[in-house]
């Protein structure tokens, strides 16, 4: 990093698609955002605390009999996801070939949850379930290479896994790859199930709200998780529906589980994503926060955006109507900073009045309209693993 | 493609034998699993045996290329990741109030090492964490060239694996062993070996002791064994099978 300001090149997003609690489709999910409606619930787990979460709303197929023995919520759920933009994929495929056409996937859960089903089998009969296994069902590479079979995409493939950052990297591993002409094109997103594993253990942190988050909120009381997915497809040239502007990232090199207390890393990464774009601040015109709605990350959050992305953008979080999508949450929430700028609306925070008078931002707390040409998502992880995404209207 | 020198390896393979053959042909490659002096006690006691792993084999590295922990780019990669600890957790859930311990849960993530090294060493720049079965060290080499051609500069890779526990019992077990490989985009004055030629191509498992063959990350060893055997000549970084991906490696004989 040179500290010039030569803005690198800014690749087209020319699809992308997302489902969650929300809904199943990019436009269901931004009807449900932009009027204000949450798709928390109390949570169906089993589990020794209540706390509410969000369930994937669509319809999950089971997998084709020639990807039977790869079945798992996880490759139903990318499955599912990418259904929306399938046939921009196929086209990209044609178009670049399919060795030129890359994967890069983000996941913190991968597919624990078959082995949390798996271990308890074994607990109760002292063997594993028949068609238990752990490469196809469990871990990364299984759900990896149903959306390789799917896709076609025959270039590089492989899985980003830094907790919740992860599917906010993998946009920048798509801009290095097209810059080095590994590909010309990068499927790019992140898929994150429910499990015992991560409701547990934000449990045990007591990380989790027993109602649905409130970001930024000086009443918050702790995060919400939910499950989902988003793809986004970044091509070497094309027409984007949003402009891939930088992708900055940093680690806190701090604690495993708790923010920089000034939020240095965030700042670090927002920085170098204003580099990669060739901005100053003062473009930013709106920010989807990490926002999670702990006590830590929104007070650290906001002095992070402050200092580096100025007071006068637009912020808001979405947690409050997905929950916390860990590894899909930077997919996910790019894929709504990009509906933002194409649909001229801002979500509302839910749930943030009182607002944390420790939060000198402009938080959204009704649905803001407007013209916004820049949108700037944030995702910060355990082990201080920082991403911020800057996205911008095509030209 | 853009050529990568690698200019330091690191090696932590508990348990095998130290005195065959490539492993005692390079000084700094050890199969030591001695705690590495990367991390401070504090942090060493909480780390997972991946993690120290981890450390071990990022300390060689960087001895032996003369690099600065605090500020080299880092990139993981594991298969399976912190496969014990997750079996570990997933079990306590049975147990007294079903609630894992804070720090078993955080030491669960994927770039759990990636974290405590970045942590130990105060390095505040790039690390990511990758998995792609056996492709990942494919995909490891992948994500160092495109860091190393658009940003230029270096990268230090780590690759890592630990057998996953029963009853998840694999049809081809391997030892838990790490390696590290520093490359960067100028050739230096300790260059050790010049990897250039990334392309598809199909190649059969390589012939390493102790198992390291089957090993997730087993083209990464087969790198480092032909750096310390100098050898010249085409390589299979994984997987091996038609999705595979081979680089060319030309080592600098040394010892």
């Amino acid at each position: 990093m040179d500290g010039s300001r030569r803005p690198e090149p800014h690749y087209p997003v020319t699809a992308f698609a997302v489902a969650n609690a929300l809904g199943s489709s990019a436009n269901a999910v931004a009807a449900e955002l932009e009027a204000g409606r949450s798709g928390l619930r109390p949570c169906p787990f089993d589990l020794p605390f209540e706390t509410v979460c969000g369930m994937f709303a669509g319809h999950l197929e089971s997998l084709p009999p020639s990807l039977a023995g790869h079945d798992s919520r996880i490759a139903r759920m990318a499955l599912a996801v990418i259904e929306g933009m399938a046939r921009e994929v196929a086209s990209a495929v044609r178009r670049w070939g399919s060795s030129r056409v890359a994967i890069a996937v983000g996941t913190s859960t991968g597919g624990i949850l078959e082995s949390e089903r798996a271990l308890r089998t074994h607990a109760a009969t002292g063997r594993l379930p028949e068609r238990f296994d752990l490469d196809r069902q469990h871990a990364f590479h299984g759900f990896l290479e149903v959306l390789r079979a799917r896709t076609g995409a025959r270039g590089p493939a492989y899985v980003v896994s830094t907790a919740c950052s992860s599917s906010g990297k993998v946009l920048g591993t798509a801009r290095r790859l097209i810059a080095a002409d590994l590909a010309d094109a990068v499927v790019t997103g992140g898929v994150d199930t429910l499990c015992d594993t991560t409701l547990r253990g934000f449990g045990s942190l007591q990380a989790l709200s027993r109602r649905p988050c409130r970001p930024f909120s000086a009443e918050r009381d702790g995060t919400s998780i939910g499950e989902g997915g988003a793809f986004l497809l970044v091509e070497r040239n094309g027409e984007g529906r949003v402009l891939l502007l930088g992708v900055g990232e940093s680690s806190d090199a701090y604690h495993m589980a708790h923010p920089h207390p000034e939020g240095l890393g965030a700042r670090l990464a927002i920085e170098e994503a204003l580099r990669h774009a060739g901005l100053d601040a003062s473009a930013i015109d709106h920010v989807n926060a990490h926002g999670t709605g702990t006590v830590a990350n929104d007070a650290v959050e906001a002095r992070a955006i402050a200092a580096a992305a100025g007071t006068a953008a637009a912020v808001t979080s979405t947690k409050c109507y997905t929950g916390h999508l860990l590894g899909a949450a930077g997919a996910t929430e790019a894929v709504f900073a990009a509906l933002a700028i194409e649909r001229g609306v801002v979500p509302a925070t839910l749930g943030a009045e009182p607002l944390d008078p420790e939060v000198a931002l402009d938080v959204c707390l009704e649905p803001r309209r407007g013209r916004f040409r820049t949108a700037l998502s944030n995702s910060m992880a355990f082990g201080g693993s920082n991403v911020a995404v800057l996205l911008g209207a095509p030209r | 493609m853009t050529r990568a020198f690698i200019g330091g390896i690191g090696l932590c393979a508990p348990g095998l034998d130290a005195t065959s053959e490539w492993l005692t042909t390079f000084p700094g490659i050890t199969d030591s699993g001695e705690p590495s002096e990367v991390l401070p006690a504090a942090l060493r006691r909480r780390a997972s045996p991946l993690t120290r792993m981890a450390a071990t084999v990022a300390a060689q590295a960087a001895r032996q290329a003369g690099l600065d922990l605090a500020r080299v780019p880092l990139v993981l990669g594991s298969a399976y990741g912190e496969i014990v600890a997750a079996a570990e957790m997933i079990r306590s859930f049975g147990e007294d109030e079903g609630l894992p311990s804070p720090t078993r849960f955080h030491n669960s993530v994927h770039n759990t090492a990636a974290a405590y090294l970045s942590m130990a060493t105060g390095n505040r720049g790039f690390s990511t964490a990758l998995a792609a079965g056996s492709a990942t060290p494919a995909a490891v080499v992948l994500e160092a060239l495109a860091w190393l051609r658009s940003r230029g500069g270096e990268a230090l890779l780590v690759l890592l694996d630990e057998l996953p526990p029963a009853p998840f019992d694999l049809a081809h077990p391997y030892p838990t062993a790490a390696v590290a490989l520093h490359v960067s985009a100028e050739p230096t004055r300790g260059t050790l070996a010049v990897v250039s030629g990334l392309r598809r191509g199909i190649a059969s498992r390589p012939d390493l002791p102790g198992g390291l063959g089957a090993h997730p990350c087993a083209g990464a060893f087969a790198m480092a064994a032909a750096v310390a055997r100098g050898q010249r000549g085409a390589l299979g970084l994984g997987a091996f099978d038609e999705d595979g991906w081979l680089v060319d490696v030309d080592a600098v004989r040394v010892g």
